[in-house]
């Protein structure tokens, strides 16, 4: 089962932030085909956010097709994110390692490495917008 | 909430009914030795006809009730005061905290949001402690009442301030009076110490205040007029004096309560004094007067003295009437909280 | 669905001072409701009004579609838990859930047992001897199982530690998901309660200052930055709420009725710290800022 956690200073609404953790789940192959999500009492029970926030996540998990309500039973995963997991993707991760290598040689620490991924990454989705 | 109210009230009325228990075995103890003894010297002077004393004989025997009076006075005087310390007592440590405490706390906000409404919930709370302390102040009237008998029997004088206020009834009004007197004062102060400071200060000024200035008054009171002259004087016992006034002892019926016993006045209705009379009160002091000759010797001036008293008869209706407004006197409070309470302010 | 409370020009006079002034509100239902404030703002004042504990000196107010005196039926609805959450010292945890059954005919004593159970609470422990998130805790449960529509608190997390205060605050939103409960809890503190609420009662210096859902107020307002200007010369349909100014730029935060429009500023949303914290300081003329004044407020 998987546990929700709520970043309040993030600047992501936070039903967004459950929806993207599904997501990344999805990604990670924590989470597949007819896995059922934890009940809104669950949620909130562990973090203590509103549970109109759980609703709201898991109407919008149902909107863009990832999940499904069965009422009286929960809601559970339609889908997984049409995308090979991970572990497939072996020479790509080791290119990345290589590149990391070369990054520490050239004298970055882990936070600079991090702050420069992230950065790439905004960077190139912006683009492709 | 009749659960509720017990429980809060459970330390206090266990402590209650402990030292209840406590007193009851005293009363029993001794009072059952007292009893006996009584029986006993009655058993020695009745076949004489002697118990009231006339006698030489009967004054011997009189001397053994003296005897038992005088070793169970203390005693007497300490269970009088504690039969009405007792419903002081009670408003004090069960009246003052009953709401007292709850606003002092702030736990008036948790009972006041369950689903009882405020009347309800004080009208529970003032009927069960209410009706405790009632019970406990009957309990205890009616030992000391049993225990005393003989005592009252030989005293002669169920009238004493502290003998009234300790006997019968009139017990369970000052109960429910002193009770309802705390409670409202702890409602009102909000405070548990000042309440029950307050409780007792008022407790104690009203029984000060009873028997001189209601008591007496509450049913109308005969009064007599006596002429001073041989005739009347010798039916006297004593006479008392001061440099100011004198009063004879006067004859009242058997158990009659005197209210006031003026001194000796002449035909105009002034105080008259020992001195303005010489030739007619002994020189010696020490002698025992002769009452009849001074009586004699007054007959001239035209004195008189009046006595007010109850009589006898009025014993049971007074205890009725006194116990019946503080019984009103603690509705009356008990309605002010009732009334307090309902109005929502902080 | 009757709105939660609706409060009509609500005032109440204390002999000095007055405490509420003019409040009108409509909280519809099925929210968990933020009433924010510095202290001494009324929040308190607000609430006891609420559940019935005082009386309004004017206006109207209804909670639940009822009155709040309305004797047993109001009372059976409306949970409340006074700031220092309020429990009898010398009785037991348990003893507070047997007063609970006996004061309430709606209580579900299975949900407060369970609740216990839950809590680590030992039921024969005087709530006297309880911590202070405990005692909270306690307070909570029995308000929640007596099973009301409406919940309301007051500072129920001020006097706890970090810890208490996530366990205190999961604790109701459990009872919010499982029974569809509406909650109004105060605060002086936003950060307390921007997990939970849903909608924002900003309460400032006896006044509403600010009222709605908390997505919708976080959409319509914006910071703006641009350069030196008058309030007054941004255009209508913009309400200026605070703005700073300095030399050469002017901050202003301003709320839109739709969507804001283009204009020669950068803007960006406001955390809801923030907007609480715009709202908390006096009010600003809609153009009244003044006197050129370097990195300063000006009002």
């Amino acid at each position: 089962m998987i546990d929700f956690h709520i970043d309040a200073r993030s600047g992501i609404a936070p039903y967004l932030q459950i929806v993207g953790q599904v997501r990344q789940a999805l990604l990670l192959g924590l989470l597949t085909e007819g896995d059922k999500l934890p009940t809104v009492k669950e949620v909130v029970a562990k973090v203590a956010i509103n549970p109109n926030t759980v609703s709201k996540a898991y109407r919008e998990l149902e909107h863009q097709g990832l999940a499904a309500g069965k009422p009286g039973v929960g809601t559970f995963i339609t889908r997984s994110l049409g995308q090979a997991s991970l572990a497939e993707h072996g020479p790509l991760q080791q290119e990345l390692r290589a590149w990391m290598d070369k990054a520490r040689a050239a004298g970055l620490t882990e936070p600079g490495i991090e702050a420069m991924c992230q950065k790439t990454l905004r960077e190139s989705a912006e683009e492709e917008r | 909430m009749i659960w509720v109210t017990w429980r809060q009230f459970r330390a206090q009325a266990l402590a209650g009914l402990a030292l209840l228990a406590a007193a009851a075995i005293g009363f029993l103890v001794t009072g059952l030795g007292m009893h006996h003894s009584y029986a006993a010297d009655l058993a020695a002077c009745a076949p004489l006809h002697a118990c009231d004393g006339a006698t030489p004989a009967a004054r011997a025997l009189g001397a053994q009730f003296s005897q038992l009076q005088r070793s169970y006075e203390p005693m007497f005087e300490l269970l009088q005061l504690l039969v009405i310390a007792v419903p002081a007592m009670i408003g004090i440590f069960w009246g003052a905290p009953l709401i007292g405490r709850e606003l002092e706390t702030g736990t008036h906000e948790l009972a006041w949001n369950q689903t009882v409404t405020r009347t309800r919930w004080l009208a529970v709370k003032l009927t069960v402690v209410g009706i405790a302390a009632i019970a406990a102040a009957a309990m205890l009237s009616w030992l000391l009442t049993w225990w005393a008998g003989p005592l009252d029997q030989l005293n002669g004088n169920r009238w004493a301030a502290m003998t009234f206020a300790s006997r019968d009834i009139v017990p369970l009004g000052y109960a429910a009076f002193a009770f309802a007197l705390g409670t409202t004062l702890g409602l009102l102060l909000r405070r548990t110490l000042p309440a029950m400071a307050l409780t007792l200060a008022v407790f104690v000024a009203v029984q000060i205040l009873v028997p001189t200035l209601v008591r007496p008054h509450l049913l109308p009171s005969t009064t007599t007029t006596f002429a001073i002259n041989e005739a009347t004087t010798s039916q006297f016992h004593d006479f008392r004096g001061t440099q100011t006034d004198f009063h004879f002892d006067l004859p009242t019926p058997r158990g009659a309560w005197l209210t006031s016993q003026p001194p000796v006045l002449n035909s105009s209705g002034q105080v008259v004094r020992i001195d303005d009379y010489p030739d007619c009160f002994p020189d010696v002091p020490g002698d025992v007067p002769d009452v009849g000759r001074i009586g004699a010797c007054l007959a001239k001036d035209n004195l008189h003295e009046t006595v007010t008293y109850q009589p006898a008869s009025h014993y049971w209706p007074l205890q009725w009437m006194e116990t019946g407004i503080f019984l009103l006197l603690a509705g009356a409070l008990a309605g002010t909280c009732f009334w307090w309470i309902r109005r929502r302010q902080n | 669905m009757s709105a939660i409370l609706q409060a009509h020009e609500l005032g109440k006079r204390y002999r000095q001072r007055q405490a509420l002034t003019d409040c009108t509100l409509e909280i519809p239902p099925g929210h968990v409701v933020g009433l924010v404030g510095p202290n001494g703002a009324g929040k308190t004042t607000l609430l006891k009004i609420a559940c019935g504990m005082l009386a309004p000196t004017t206006g109207r107010i209804e909670v639940l579609g009822g009155q709040p005196n309305g004797g047993t039926a109001q009372l059976a609805r409306v949970g409340y838990v006074a700031q220092d959450t309020p429990t009898y010292a010398s009785l037991s945890v348990a003893d507070h859930l047997k007063l609970g059954a006996k004061m309430n005919p709606a209580w579900d004593a299975k949900l407060a047992q369970d609740r216990i159970e839950q809590l680590d609470l030992n039921p024969r422990q005087k709530a006297g001897k309880l911590s202070g998130g405990q005692r909270a805790q306690l307070a909570l449960t029995v308000a929640v199982a007596k099973r009301p529509e409406l919940l309301i608190l007051d500072e129920p997390v001020a006097s706890l530690d970090p810890l208490a205060r996530r366990g205190f605050l999961r604790h109701l939103m459990e009872s919010v998901a499982e029974h569809d409960t509406s909650v109004i809890l105060s605060s002086h503190l936003i950060s307390d309660l921007e997990r939970v609420c849903d909608y924002l009662v900003v309460l400032v210096s006896s006044r509403v200052r600010l009222a709605g859902e908390t997505d919708d107020l976080l959409a319509r307002h914006h910071r703006i930055v641009c350069s030196r200007r008058q309030g007054s010369d941004l255009p209508a349909g913009l309400e200026v709420i605070s703005a700073e100014h300095t030399e050469r730029q002017s901050r202003f935060v301003v709320r839109s009725e739709g969507e804001l429009p283009a204009g020669d500023w950068s803007a960006e949303h406001l955390e809801l710290e923030d907007l609480v914290l715009t709202y908390m300081e006096p009010p600003v003329d809609r153009g009244g800022d003044t006197a050129m004044q370097p990195t300063g407020e000006a009002r």
